[in-house]
């Protein structure tokens, strides 16, 4: 029988084998050749990407490079959302590897962020961590640590260093002995047929009657549409790290053990694949 | 589920008052619902001219003031007597301002952005440029905690926004120094 501590590992270390192809317009010296990395599911893209962005850039002169971002089918894709919610939601129907388009001009400012270094990416993450613990406990347990375990944190996501990062991340999944959970669930619902990015709002682990809400009550109460079948046929697959958890699963459950580093459980709904 | 949805009704409720103030003293708020229809925000747009005069987007004129960060950030050297037409529009800049709830710290949050009329945004070293004396120290101090660029959480647009755990920390200061703060009126503290 797996033990629950597995899951935390086999979450971790998952990985998107991914293809990187410079952008057809842009002007380089010579060939680029296409770039082959597997992407840490729970990473961000600018974090993981300085060797991609060198060798293309080897094909390139100093001039026509400025900020780098990536595409994929034509969508812009968001730096600050996590690797494997990118995949989930918007390539888990296609066949692998993950074909994504690099472009260093025409930066598209109305679509995406800057990220004019690593260290907008560790606000940004440590942002969605004190976000997440506000929610789960009032902020009690983040700001009781010292910075240099707000350090110990980023530096354990941005080395992937699984150990260094849970030493700190355990005291965050932890909740007073006589509750049953955290005091809101952090999560975001998100689908592409939305122009809202995704749906978040209070949800307590916990019913008034002592019982553990279940992922199925969640999307009842906050996305009921995504997932009544009218007809008796499922319309969409709920997922979270490329798999799809039942239903029945306890909210406390997946928070504790399938959410992001950033402690948000960032949820897909994507249509039915047909294979 | 009461006392969750408590903060949020609370806040449409004030919104609501502080729409119909606006609406009396012409500032131009409004409320823009979002298109699922479930939640909203306060809206309001502003144009600052180079020559130092604001309008609301209603076009009426308020009092002529000096706007601090204008001339250096645009990086113009300009005589008055060459503006053309075409130079001037390329000169005004748009902000708009948006105040959403945020259901995790339960506060409103502001969320800005700035443009010029043809669309081309302002960086976010502009808006750090162009943040008023009174705070440039704090700023400094902590950029990536008080003013950073993050997605709209209704329209997923990238906006500049004042962190929330700083909207008591700028209150506190625009209430101590309201004249102060009046000389550049289009700086994202006067909407705050």
């Amino acid at each position: 029988m797996t033990d629950d501590k597995d899951v935390l590992r086999d979450v971790w270390f998952g990985r998107i084998p991914t293809c990187f192809t410079l952008y057809q317009d842009e002007i380089t010296e010579r060939e680029a050749e296409p770039y082959y990395l597997l992407l840490p599911r729970v990473s961000y893209l600018t974090l993981v990407t300085d060797k991609v962005k060198k060798h293309f850039q080897k094909a390139m002169r100093q001039e026509d490079v400025s900020e780098i971002w990536f595409e994929y089918e034509g969508t812009p894709l968001k730096w600050h959302y996590p690797i494997g919610l990118l995949f989930d939601l918007l390539a888990s129907s296609s066949a692998l590897p993950w074909n994504i388009t690099v472009h260093f001009k025409s930066f598209p400012e109305k679509d995406l962020l800057h990220c004019p270094s690593k260290d907008a990416v560790e606000a940004h993450f440590m942002s969605c961590m004190k976000e997440a613990d506000a929610l789960k406990h009032k902020s009690q347990v983040i700001n009781e640590m010292q910075k240099k375990d707000h350090k110990q944190l980023w530096m354990g996501l941005q080395n992937d260093r699984f150990d260094q990062f849970w030493a700190i991340n355990r005291k965050l999944m932890e909740y007073p002995p006589e509750e049953n959970g955290f005091r809101y669930i952090p999560f975001r619902i998100y689908q592409t047929t939305t122009e809202r990015p995704f749906i978040q709002k209070l949800f307590r682990p916990v019913a008034a009657d002592g019982q553990l809400h279940t992922l199925g009550d969640l999307l009842k109460e906050v996305c009921p549409s995504a997932v009544t079948a009218e007809d008796g046929e499922k319309k969409n697959q709920v997922m979270i790290h490329g798999i799809e958890p039942m239903l029945e699963t306890p909210l406390q459950w997946l928070s504790e053990h399938l959410s992001y580093p950033d402690n948000f459980l960032h949820i897909s709904i994507v249509p039915q694949s047909t294979d | 589920m009461e006392d969750e949805f408590f903060g949020e009704k609370s806040f449409q409720h004030y919104c609501a008052e502080f729409i119909k103030h606006s609406q009396q003293i012409g500032d131009g708020w409004e409320w823009k619902t979002a298109k699922d229809c479930s939640d909203g925000y306060m809206c309001k747009t502003q144009f600052q001219i180079k020559n130092g005069t604001t309008t609301s987007h209603r076009g009426t004129p308020a009092s002529v003031h000096t706007c601090l960060p204008t001339e250096e950030n645009l990086e113009l050297t300009v005589d008055d007597s060459e503006v053309m037409e075409s130079a001037a529009a390329s000169q005004v800049i748009k902000y708009e301002y948006h105040v959403v709830y945020s259901c995790s710290y339960q506060v409103p949050v502001l969320y800005f952005r700035a443009s010029f009329l043809d669309g081309r945004p302002l960086a976010l070293k502009d808006i750090w440029e162009g943040v008023h004396e009174c705070y440039k120290t704090r700023l400094l101090q902590g950029p990536w905690d008080t003013i950073t660029q993050q997605e709209h959480p209704i329209l997923g647009q990238p906006f500049f926004v004042l962190h929330p755990c700083k909207t008591n920390e700028f209150m506190t200061a625009v209430l101590k120094n309201p004249q102060k703060i009046n000389r550049s009126p289009a700086g994202p503290e006067a909407a705050a």
